[in-house]
């Protein structure tokens, strides 16, 4: 097969060994790569029961069979590893030029294991990899630890990775950072890395892989690139970015707002929407290998912020730092994604934390003798900038919460964990299912907890023809939408210009032909997506999890909405159940939410089950 | 009647206040009257027929119609009327 090498690079930094691990062709056929490639990889390499920050846990780096390829969208990479924050299967996806140079020097993924005895970092090249010392980057910031690496590199395509002090200090919440501004987020991949005392990865490469038809890939590039110039979804996105979607959210009651207390937020507009971003807006960008330019490069205006630049802040950061936190100042949502990207924390669950802890200090769980003189109430800026930089050096009440809202709740109890927003340990991002449950069951039976990445149902519920505040049709509607985006993952390209250019699975397919030049169905596409689903639902079945994880928080199910156009709505627990039978049943599932023999013959999974 | 608008696409236009005087509070009746002010505006948004284009939602209080009673979704004085692009994902 083109397009891909055959090749995982395996490194234990333990015995400072590496080696080449191959992956059967097979393999891509029945996976693709991205997601699917790592739940194979992940369910075959990792016992049960491994602890996520102990050296044997795996930290895994995959590309796709069209990375590289120049193919729309196609620099993204995938970390696949057994998170600490829910100790569940986890996936994390990021652009990054570390994507395309992997693939460059020959591999189709990267596997690292063990535990060095010092702060080390990677430099991969043709001719090997080399385990270089980090003491001299160890303790600073991700855009520092970059430059530092890039200057002495002087390659404007050199690939780098990079984690921050979050990382290091083992904060559950801790990103991956690349090309400054993107991030591995969810998750805590950071603190996987920063377990393994690994700082950095750089990678250069000079060779290509080798494509069916690369004319081919490039006459799919031009016509679909028409295409979006008059896609009137493509030119408000490359005009005004994901901060649009706030104005949606907002108006469709779904809009996270005081700890997702409520809905909506009149304050968020003009300010910290699509009309405000815009008035920030440097440049637009775009990502490696996508002619879309949906990235914001923004400046704060104003204030004691001004000068701070970031490209963002995404909706989902305007979201959990600005109407969740009842923050209306464009400039200090700058600076926090300025903090959480130079810190190295995802920002929907930092947002999500400081949201959980203004609701504590409200209510008074928690006093200012407990947070370090911090009485950090909604709206406070500068507040909420402090816990950040707590939460990343894990100092005083910043400790607690760098173990994520879950433990948080545990530890202030006093029925904290009734507005702790998350799902498995995973924080919400920025939609309330109880104004689209649709958003409910995809968050509940997410594997790696409360997630938008694997369904979007907003494009359903709100944009679409679904009624949002029902059960009925939502298990089959969820269930399309993660397998649509499942091969989207696996073939690892952004699942965003395919959704406003628009580009179907037949499109993809094309691209895929042209790379590899093997033909996918839709068929294929529906079996492998299935098979990855079920392959990462045993991985978390092997582990313990089943129904009794699938589920939501008090807030989500028992308090109905005081605003919005759901007023009145919780999702419940009559219509959570419904929506998790009927999904259990679409997917071949059982009642607990493990597979059955029969799903299992269907996918050719048995074997996995009786290992397993 | 009294309707708030909001467009979201190419150009965003937030809660735009409009007076119209349609023949009836069905929405259909509204769209016609507020076509009369908004032609260029909406056009990205709706077919002649008023339904929503492909690539566009409208939504009446922040319901979609598709899941009210589409054209015939009563709209009352006060409502938000908002026109949309399918945005995707934060």
């Amino acid at each position: 097969m083109k397009g891909v090498h055959g090749r995982l690079l395996e490194i234990d930094l333990t015995q400072g060994t590496t080696r080449e691990l191959s992956i059967p062709e097979e393999h891509f056929r029945r996976y693709l790569g991205g997601r699917g490639l790592g739940a194979r990889l992940l369910y075959d390499m990792l016992p049960a029961q491994t602890d996520p920050l102990s050296p044997d846990n795996l930290l895994i780096f995959l590309t796709g069979p069209l990375t590289g390829s120049m193919a729309t969208g196609s620099s993204k990479f995938v970390v696949v590893t057994k998170s600490p924050a829910t100790h569940a299967w986890c996936d994390a996806y990021s652009s990054g030029r570390i994507s395309v140079q992997l693939k460059k020097v020959g591999y189709d993924g990267m596997v690292i294991l063990g535990r060095a005895n010092h702060p080390c970092y990677l430099r991969i090249d043709e001719q090997g990899v080399d385990i270089r010392d980090a003491g001299h980057l160890w303790g600073k910031d991700s855009f520092a630890t970059e430059a530092t690496l890039r200057e002495a590199e002087n390659d404007p395509a050199l690939g780098v990775s990079s984690i921050g002090p979050a990382g290091e200090n083992l904060v559950k919440i801790a990103c991956i950072n690349s090309d400054l501004y993107r991030q591995a987020g969810r998750g805590g991949v950071g603190a996987v890395m920063g377990s393994k005392r690994l700082k950095a990865i750089v990678i250069t490469g000079e060779h290509d892989a080798p494509l069916h038809d690369r004319r081919k890939v490039f006459g799919l590039n031009k016509a679909n690139y028409q295409r979006a110039l008059v896609s009137p979804v493509a030119q408000a996105r490359m005009k005004y970015g994901t901060p649009l979607t706030l104005n949606i959210t907002n108006a469709g009651g779904i809009l996270p707002t005081k700890n997702f207390q409520f809905s909506t937020w009149e304050k968020a507009l003009e300010k910290i929407d699509s009309v405000g971003v815009h008035r920030s807006v440097k440049k637009n960008v775009s990502c490696l290998s996508c002619f879309i330019h949906c990235g914001l490069i923004t400046e704060a205006a104003e204030g004691k912020y001004k000068g701070a630049t970031v490209e963002g802040p995404e909706y989902e950061t305007l979201g959990l730092f600005g109407s969740n936190l009842l923050i209306d100042s464009l400039p200090t949502i700058i600076q926090a994604n300025v903090l959480c990207d130079m810190l190295g924390l995802d920002t929907i669950s930092a947002g999500n934390v400081i949201g959980f802890l203004m609701e504590c200090c409200e209510r008074g769980l928690v006093s200012p003798a407990d947070a370090d003189g911090l009485d950090v109430r909604f709206g406070d800026e500068e507040g909420a900038l402090a816990a950040i930089e707590m939460m990343a050096h894990r100092r005083g009440l910043g400790d607690i919460l760098a173990e994520g809202v879950r433990a948080a709740a545990e530890h202030i109890d006093g029925g904290s964990d009734r507005f702790a927003m998350q799902v498995k340990g995973l924080e919400f991002p920025a939609y309330d299912p109880r104004g689209a449950f649709g958003s409910g069951l995809s968050y509940a039976v997410s594997p790696r907890g409360a997630c938008h990445r694997r369904a979007w149902p907003p494009a359903k519920e709100i944009l679409g023809n679904y009624p949002p505040y029902t059960a009925e049709g939502k298990a089959e509607m969820v269930r399309e939408l993660y397998d649509l985006n499942g091969i989207l993952h696996s073939l690892l390209v952004c699942d965003m210009p395919g959704k406003f250019i628009p580009l179907s699975m037949d499109d993809y397919a094309q691209y895929l032909h042209a790379v590899t030049g093997e033909s996918f169905s839709m068929g294929d596409f529906a079996q492998i997506a299935g098979r990855t689903e079920t392959l990462i639902r045993l991985f978390n079945v092997r582990d313990g999890f089943g129904r009794k994880d699938d589920t939501l928080p008090y807030r989500t199910l028992f308090e109905p909405l005081p605003d919005g156009p759901g007023k009145g709505q919780c999702v419940g627990e009559d219509n959570l159940a419904r929506m998790l039978d009927e999904y259990y049943a679409c997917r071949g599932w059982d009642s607990n939410g493990v597979p059955t023999a029969a799903t299992l013959g269907k996918y050719d999974l048995a074997a996995d089950a009786t290992a397993g | 009647m009294r309707v708030y608008v909001n467009t979201f696409g190419a150009d965003i236009k937030l809660r735009q206040e409009v007076v119209l005087a349609p023949a009836s509070s069905g929405l259909r009746d509204v769209l016609g009257a507020l076509r009369e002010h908004y032609r260029a505006p909406l056009e990205r948004f709706l077919n002649e027929d008023l339904s929503p284009r492909d690539g566009a939602a409208v939504l009446v209080n922040g319901r979609n119609i598709l899941s009210l009673d589409q054209c015939a979704t009563t709209v009352h004085e006060g409502d938000e009327l908002t026109f949309t692009v399918m945005v995707a994902g934060g």
